[in-house]
């Protein structure tokens, strides 16, 4: 695998523009106006600079923050729970930047004995499959990873994008509700996760200055995007024959459970100041842990950036569609406010990679048993406005280096 | 600690919720109605709907009295909700003037409906912390419960009043608290995540202040 050049995406046609994208988008956004993301960006606000509050809470996070007091907390909380039961914590796990640093960081820094919890979503690619064994490897820690039922996870997908215009329903409340079961399961009631949202969204704001739990009340506050599993069980049940225990999975388990043991679910970058650029390259010197190409954005900028999953180019290509902004942005804009880049350099990268097609779209429409005329129609019904996605003009984006090696579905979806 | 909460009945309340709300935040419990019920229990509470003078008569009649005001001798910790906190009163009104349990200095009297927009006092408002207690660990000042109530606990001394709260031209008295006992005149088991975190912490405390 090699990630040494950027081939451009195919452009179809100039078309209309919104600032800083070329072509697929038809209406000009208001756009922040130091880190560039725009007005259909979950949680956003402006203030009278035109700055946004994920900006601003950046700004917090990175002079308010007590991040020494926040160490020892961190700290005294690890030894709360150390020896008592038969891990110190329960780490989930999807092999990403974000919790391998949290794995590497818990073994390496506070020698604790962890319960690795990986719920696999159904896009593992080959590359991270490889990370992860030299990672599991390397650490010498015990993993328990979870698959849940395939023909649950398409019927699930297609009702989630159909209603909300986000197919990852499956995926973010079974990686947010799995290792909850397990905690309870296992009776490991630590459970350390890695970035806090208030890294990318204002659900949690740093200026709350308060500690994220990663509880019911985050789960059903966006994680679920509003939907339970015992919804989802009621939405499909009229042309999907299932048992209701397939749908588990994605529950959330009674409270009374949680607290009989104590449990206490954290997010590791609340207590130290978080910095995936940095700890990428960290776990790339310590573990040998590799990036990847990732569909629809530069190859080259950022190759630590959601290499887990190869449905992520169509979960971006969606969001480009209803929101006018996709991955380029979240990252350039995270640049900006690190001031690791420049607004022009920024806008040059968003311009050329942002909002194109990507190949696994013709995978996902027979995941789905889909046409992408269908797929059209579904998604242009959760577009938020005022963006108006353009169909015309978007290009395509290139294939990844393992597009040959991912699941193909011969079988449509009944 | 082994913790094993009871909850009295008066034979006039609402059980159910506070059972609920106990159960939800991972702790067993069990109704009380006579003394012998009181065995094995760590943390006792005091929920509370109806009349102060018909609550305490109920209480005598069940033989309950002594056995409460000796739990809270023993350094257990005891929790009045609503009514249940007024009981916890030398004295009140409500239904004529009756005794209280006299564990919280201070007598229940009604709102003095001139000073305040309406009677009952009902709906979500917020409580101001004015001391520190191991029970509101993780809750901060400011934030809303909810309250149905007429009357009001007059403390008899300052340092019994813990949170108050603004309704009308009245600080109406949120928690009172001494020793081992304390009492909160909105329901927690009500008042969502900030009312179970109230709940949770009672259930953790050992007692001391």
């Amino acid at each position: 695998m090699t990630t040494t050049r950027d081939p451009l995406p195919v452009h179809k046609s100039s078309g209309p523009t919104c600032g800083s994208c070329r072509q697929g988008c038809a209406v000009d956004l208001v756009r922040c106006t130091r880190c560039g993301l725009p007005e259909t960006y979950e949680t956003i606000e402006f203030d009278a600079q035109g700055v946004c509050n994920i900006c601003r809470q950046n700004e917090f996070k990175k002079e308010q923050v007590d991040w020494a007091a926040r160490g020892n907390e961190f700290a005294a909380l690890v030894e709360q729970y150390r020896g008592k039961h038969d891990y110190d914590c329960i780490i989930p796990y999807s092999g990403g930047k974000d919790s391998t640093f949290t794995l590497y960081h818990m073994v390496k820094e506070y020698k604790v004995k962890p319960l690795v919890v990986q719920f696999n979503h159904g896009f593992m690619r080959p590359n991270l499959l490889k990370n992860n064994e030299r990672t599991f490897k390397a650490l010498g820690v015990d993993v328990l990873s979870f698959t849940p039922n395939w023909r649950v996870v398409r019927r699930v997908m297609l009702e989630a994008l159909i209603r909300k215009g986000d197919f990852c329903w499956h995926c973010h409340t079974g990686i947010f509700s799995y290792p909850m079961h397990v905690s309870i399961k296992f009776n490991v009631p630590f459970i350390v996760w890695g970035e806090p949202s208030s890294e990318y969204t204002a659900y949690y704001d740093y200026r709350d200055n308060e500690i994220e739990e990663v509880d019911e009340t985050r789960f059903n506050r966006f994680i679920n995007l509003g939907i339970t599993a015992e919804d989802m069980a009621g939405m499909i049940k009229k042309d999907f024959d299932f048992d209701p225990r397939d749908l588990a999975p994605y529950t959330y388990p009674p409270m009374r459970d949680l607290k009989r043991i104590k449990c206490r679910s954290v997010c590791l970058g609340s207590f130290i100041p978080w910095d995936a650029r940095k700890q990428s390259e960290l776990i790339t010197k310590e573990l040998g842990w590799q990036g990847d190409q990732v569909e629809g954005m530069p190859w080259s900028a950022w190759p630590y950036e959601k290499i887990e999953c190869y449905m992520q180019g169509v979960r971006d290509y969606i969001k480009f569609l209803k929101r006018g902004y996709s991955r380029t942005s979240q990252m350039t804009a995270l640049d900006l406010r690190n001031k690791r880049t420049t607004k022009d350099q920024a806008d040059l990268l968003v311009r050329d990679f942002e909002g194109r097609k990507p190949p696994s779209l013709k995978l996902f429409l027979d995941y789905l048993s889909i046409t992408e005329e269908q797929f059209h129609e579904i998604v242009l019904a959760t577009v938020v406005p005022p963006h108006k996605p353009d169909f015309a003009t978007i290009g395509d984006a290139p294939q990844t280096w393992d597009y040959d090696h991912w699941y193909r579905e011969k079988q449509p979806l009944k | 600690m082994t913790v094993f909460v009871g909850i009295v009945d008066l034979d006039m309340s609402n059980l159910r919720s506070v059972a609920n709300a106990v159960s939800a935040v991972g702790y067993d419990s069990r109704i009380v109605r006579k003394p012998q019920e009181l065995e094995g229990v760590s943390h006792l509470i005091l929920p509370g709907v109806g009349s102060f003078g018909v609550a305490m008569a109920h209480m005598r009649a069940q033989e309950l009295y002594e056995p409460i005001r000796a739990f809270a001798a023993a350094g257990k910790p005891v929790l009045g909700i609503c009514l249940g906190m007024q009981l916890l009163s030398s004295s009140g009104d409500e239904g004529g003037p009756s005794d209280g349990l006299g564990l919280v200095a201070g007598r229940v009297v009604r709102i003095d409906p001139a000073k305040v927009p309406a009677i009952p006092h009902v709906g979500w408002n917020e409580v101001r912390i004015k001391r520190d207690h191991p029970v509101f660990a993780k809750v901060k000042t400011g934030v809303d419960f909810y309250f149905v109530h007429s009357f009001n606990f007059g403390c008899e001394r300052a340092e019994d009043l813990l949170g108050v709260a603004g309704y009308g031209d009245v600080d109406v008295t949120a928690i009172v608290g001494k020793g081992s006992v304390l009492g909160f005149q909105f329901h927690p088991e009500k008042s969502q995540a900030n009312g179970l975190r109230l709940l949770e912490n009672f259930c953790d405390w050992d007692g001391r202040c």
